[in-house]
């Protein structure tokens, strides 16, 4: 599903964010990116969404080249990516249900199709009785389900989560580790960067470990 | 694709919903500098209508030594009627000439008691059409009576056409270089008061980027709600310049241009309202299109 070859990422001249990372995701597979602060998870994802492009190397999603993706087809590969952030990045002025009608919106999906969609995959996440508050009326760990519901609304074939459970009690990552052993269950591949051990030891996974922007181990449980 | 379409417009509609102080920001600057603009153009109409007054003060006269037969002059007034520049002539006679003379010293026409009727000599007065007032007019229409006609006496007051041209080319570089500033200036500080607004919905823009919308997507609700706010902000100049024009201006200008000659003062056309309102939806969207392509980025 994922494939990445020799990838380096400099975003100045002497300091490289990532280098040489050469790396196969499976179709299903549920992998963790881990490693210290500034080790280049949040670069290794954000090549992943396009949102930045690597220096050197090829990176393939589902048989597509991102790295000679033109910018006019960015938006189509995101379509079929689920990604979560720490901050949630919720539209706060807009109501749970709009928040996560969004990418089906963007896909330009029929009213009913979206309000039926919708109100599935917010009762997955547990939400469905709170779909007309608005973000800031919720808790960390329900806005992050809401982001989780926006992110797998689209029935992606990726989900890419940036630290998901960094700002949340450690009861709460357990319901939201759920919600991503769910979708890897329904077939979804998922990378999770993150720094949280405990939760890996809970849920272990195939994990990589990133140090300085190299990868410095690939480790099954 | 109307399904599309009117989602588009009604996410721009709720966008204008839920930030009502900040729309009101942009239409207000809109009004506030279209109003300006608006009686920037009424000063130019108007002043363009008093120099097109003055303008009809340029003619040629040309001053017979001889009065011809009437059917030569007949001839000569068809042939000098039909130069591309010649609006109208008026063939004025000896005694013509010395009625206006005298007409002219009002009360002191008795001056004149005694005097022939043939002290004045006869003339042609030539109207030019208003495109052909100008040296280049003048010239052609001169050129003409002397090669055809063999007319020699001809006066075109050549000194205050210089002058006046002049005074027209300064006022058209003036009005150019001003409104042009104006627009500038107008279109700056909408797209800036647009630019703030869309600042305020940044996460929104960002958002819209990762789950999969394409620039024109994500672009085109901000653009209609320029749009929108452009039109409001047209409507609303339009509506208060003409109750200022109506309520206070009208009056001071009349009494200002009409000591110069105009004999009346006018407010935008239609044609011009219709401009001012879509110049408005205009500096809507392309203010809006400026501050995206900044913000805009997938």
């Amino acid at each position: 599903m994922i494939q990445l070859f020799n990838i380096c990422k400099a975003y100045q001249k002497d300091a490289s964010a990532l280098s040489d990372i050469t790396l196969k995701v499976p179709k299903g597979d549920f992998l963790y990116v881990t490693g210290a602060s500034g080790a280049g998870k949040s670069t290794l994802l954000k090549l992943l969404y396009a949102a930045e492009k690597p220096s050197r190397g090829q990176i393939l999603i589902n048989g597509l080249n991102v790295t000679r993706m033109g910018p006019g087809r960015i938006p189509y590969l995101r379509r079929q990516l689920g990604i979560v952030f720490q901050d949630f990045k919720l539209i706060p002025t807009r109501t749970i249900f709009e928040n996560v009608a969004f990418p089906l919106e963007v896909q330009g999906r029929k009213r009913f199709e979206v309000s039926k969609k919708v109100y599935q995959t917010l009762k997955q996440v547990g939400l469905e009785h709170k779909l007309h508050r608005r973000p800031l009326e919720l808790s960390g760990g329900e806005q992050q389900r809401a982001a989780i519901a926006r992110a797998l609304v689209v029935d992606p074939l990726v989900l890419l989560a940036d630290e998901p459970t960094g700002n949340l009690d450690p009861e709460i990552t357990l319901d939201i580790m759920e919600l991503f052993k769910g979708a890897n269950a329904r077939g979804t591949t998922v990378l999770i960067a993150t720094h949280d051990r405990a939760m890996i030891k809970r849920f272990p996974r195939r994990q990589i470990i990133l140090d300085q922007g190299r990868l410095v181990e690939d480790r099954n449980p | 694709m109307l399904e599309r379409s009117l989602y588009l417009l009604r996410r721009a509609l709720r966008n204008i919903r839920q930030s009502p102080v900040l729309c009101g920001a942009a239409i207000g600057t809109v009004a506030v500098a279209l109003t300006i603009l608006a009686f920037f153009g009424i000063l130019v109409l108007n002043i363009q209508k008093l120099t097109s007054q003055w303008s009809r003060q340029v003619q040629v006269v040309a001053y017979l030594d001889q009065v011809p037969a009437p059917s030569v002059l007949e001839s000569w007034k068809k042939s000098i009627a039909a130069l591309p520049e010649v609006e109208g002539v008026i063939f004025v006679s000896r005694s013509t000439a010395l009625e206006r003379f005298r007409n002219r010293l009002g009360a002191d026409a008795s001056l004149l008691a005694g005097v022939e009727e043939d002290l004045l000599p006869a003339s042609l007065e030539i109207g030019l059409r208003s495109e052909a007032r100008n040296r280049a007019g003048v010239e052609g229409v001169v050129a003409a009576l002397r090669d055809r006609l063999g007319l020699s006496d001809l006066r075109y007051g050549q000194d205050w056409l210089d002058r006046f041209e002049a005074f027209l080319t300064l006022l058209r570089t003036g009005f150019l270089v001003l409104g042009g500033f104006l627009l500038f200036a107008t279109l700056f500080i909408v797209a800036n008061t647009i630019k703030l607004t869309l600042y305020a919905r940044k996460d929104e823009l960002e958002v819209m980027a990762l789950v999969g919308g394409t620039p024109w997507f994500i672009k085109t609700p901000f653009l209609l709600e320029g749009g929108i706010q452009g039109l409001c902000g047209g409507t609303l100049a339009l509506a208060g310049a003409a109750l200022v024009f109506h309520g206070f201006l009208q009056q001071g200008l009349s009494t200002l241009l009409l000591a110069a000659g105009v004999d009346g003062i006018t407010f935008l056309s239609p044609v011009y309202q219709l401009l001012l309102v879509g110049l408005g939806v205009f500096l809507g969207v392309a203010g809006s299109m400026l501050s995206l392509r900044r913000l805009v980025r997938v």
